[in-house]
């Protein structure tokens, strides 16, 4: 009877410690979640206030749109001006800086180049980007629209990396899984990712 | 019974008469045209063709003119404008510039010329037109003196089991003819081309850019000089840019606040100063025209979408961005980004679809200008 007993208490004990164990590992996981590396740089030594223009260059595109990096680039153009903090030179206008300034690859300019083409079209700020997916994702039969893009923004007086950021919107969810239907439309999940870049930058 | 026949005979007879009355009124609005029009010698070009299909052009040209004729207007013989063309070399049939317009009006004693683009044009059932025209001053200055466009499809009203469909090209072409000479007729009697008015809310609220930047520099009072360049065509529709820019050049002039420079004066500047844009356009391509036209604004933009479809199912698709430069600032004083399709807020029975990707740019270039203006 007392050898029972004290084989039933063992036992409890080690569920007990194996409850703990699993519970601690939880814990564990979803403190690691919270130090997950933010998708945002920005340098803590640089004024924000003092960039009055900006001078956004071609995309790279990674994408299997051939206009993918064209169409962002304009939303974000617009958005950009749209938010009436800063005043975004017009495309045209870079691309005769960048044809001045001699730049060969405007889409990954190095920091030389971009001190060279903030003084031709005398621009505070310049940003690249990096248009990594833009159009429709497919697994199965499910399919759906998914853009993901990351930009930077170098000083035009030094050519360093002052900010930097990516989103991603769209893809393939619940909602396409069980319902179907292809998503959101492409031009409006553009200016969700584009809005989360603008609000990760002002 | 016989009292019941009757009864439903004064009806067919009511609505017969509301019929012919309504015909009478428009037929009636084209008669000082006649009286107006005959001082006017207006010289119609050949139809420009913007859709990427063939069109039957000549046939359409002189349905336009057999109206504008029977309706008394003074048309410059062929013969006349074919020799003028030949001895000019005009080969572009999409504006005029400043030399030729002096000369036309020199040497045959035209007062105007009629300028037509075909936009859109489709034979599959439903069939689709859409046209834009705009009648030019003869001077060495050319002025827009009215400018008006007409987007059909054969489904656009189509009835009860369909009997108000439209299957025939030729009659939807025949319709598009007629409803784009009773506007210019109505302008060449003196009358208002057709009472805009402010546009309501669910107009504004479906065609408004979605993104925009208006400067505060724009003042809604001045009366501004607009050179419209054409568009960048980003989108797999050929001519996009040029279509796009077209119905703003229609918006802008049958707005108050712009005078427009004819687009033909503002491609003899491209090839003048042999301008190439590979990516729209730059301050110092903005000074000739600012210098040498003496515009205050230059507007051009990007076409990213422009999307048409054929037959019954589907629907049109458009998105472009604008940038309007100031003369003065050397800066972006407007800015903006569209998108539409033709099905937004459409729930029940096709009610208030747009079924031809021009009349939705045209609806969507109106919003932004009204929105430039400030209203």
């Amino acid at each position: 009877m007392g050898t029972k007993l004290r084989q039933r208490g063992k036992k409890t004990v080690m569920v007990s410690i194996f409850n703990r164990f699993i519970l601690l590992s939880l814990l564990l996981f979803s403190f690691a979640g919270c130090a997950g590396v933010p998708d945002v740089y920005r340098d803590p030594n640089m004024d924000f206030g003092a960039i009055r223009t900006i001078a956004v260059l071609p995309f790279a595109n990674l994408s299997r749109e051939p206009s993918g990096a064209d169409r962002v680039r304009d939303v974000f153009t617009n958005a950009l001006l749209s938010t009436g903090a800063v005043y975004v030179l017009p495309t045209g206008e870079v691309a005769r800086g960048l044809s001045r300034a001699g730049i060969v690859n405007p889409t990954a300019p190095s920091p030389e180049e971009v001190v060279k083409l903030g003084g031709i079209v005398k621009a505070d700020a310049v940003i690249t980007g990096v248009v990594k997916e833009y159009g429709e994702v497919r697994s199965g039969s499910t399919e759906a629209n998914v853009i993901s893009l990351s930009l930077q923004m170098m000083e035009a007086q030094t050519g360093k990396i002052i900010w930097s950021a990516s989103a991603t919107k769209g893809g393939i969810g619940w909602n396409e899984r069980l319902l179907g239907g292809g998503g959101e439309p492409m031009n409006k999940i553009t200016e969700q990712a584009v809005n989360e870049l603008i609000d990760k930058l002002l | 019974m016989n009292l019941s026949i009757s009864f439903y005979k004064r009806m067919l007879l009511v609505v017969s008469l509301a019929a012919l009355t309504g015909c009478a009124a428009s037929r009636e609005a084209l008669q000082p045209a006649t009286l107006q029009g005959e001082a006017l010698k207006i010289a119609v070009l050949p139809f420009e063709n913007l859709s990427r299909t063939g069109a039957p052009l000549k046939g359409m040209r002189q349905a336009m003119i057999g109206i504008l004729r029977t309706d008394g207007a003074n048309i410059l013989d062929d013969d006349s404008l074919e020799k003028f063309m030949a001895r000019h070399r005009m080969r572009y049939m999409g504006g005029i510039k400043g030399d030729d317009a002096a000369a036309i009006a020199s040497e045959t004693g035209t007062g105007a010329v009629l300028i037509t683009d075909l936009e859109n044009y489709s034979e599959v059932i439903p069939p689709k037109i859409a046209l834009v025209s705009r009648l030019v001053s003869t001077e060495r200055h050319p002025k827009i003196l009215w400018t008006d466009s007409v987007g059909l499809s054969g489904d656009d009203s189509p009835g009860i089991l369909g009997v108000g469909l439209i299957e025939d090209p030729a009659v939807l072409t025949r319709k598009a003819m007629g409803l784009l000479t009773v506007s210019l007729e109505r302008y060449l009697a003196g009358k208002k081309t057709t009472d805009r008015g402010v546009p309501d809310r669910a107009f504004a609220a479906k065609f408004a850019p979605k993104l925009f930047y208006r400067s505060p520099v724009l003042d809604p009072g001045h009366k501004y000089t607009v050179a419209v360049v054409p568009f960048l065509n980003k989108s797999s529709r050929k001519n996009a840019g040029e279509i796009v820019a077209l119905q703003f050049v229609k918006e802008l002039a049958a707005n108050g606040n712009f005078k427009v420079i004819e687009p033909g004066v503002v491609r003899e500047e491209f090839l003048k100063y042999r301008i190439i844009m590979e990516e729209g356009v730059s301050l110092s391509n903005a000074d000739i025209f600012f210098t040498d036209l003496d515009a205050d604004l230059v507007l051009t933009g990007t076409v990213t979408d422009y999307q048409d479809y054929q037959g019954f199912l589907g629907t049109p698709k458009v998105a472009f961005s604008t940038i309007l430069l100031d003369r003065k600032s050397r800066e972006v004083v407007w800015s903006s980004r569209s998108r539409n399709e033709g099905n937004e807020g459409v729930y029940l029975f096709d009610m208030g679809k747009v079924n031809t990707s021009d009349v939705m740019t045209g609806q969507m270039a109106r919003a932004v200008v009204e929105m430039m203006v400030g209203k």
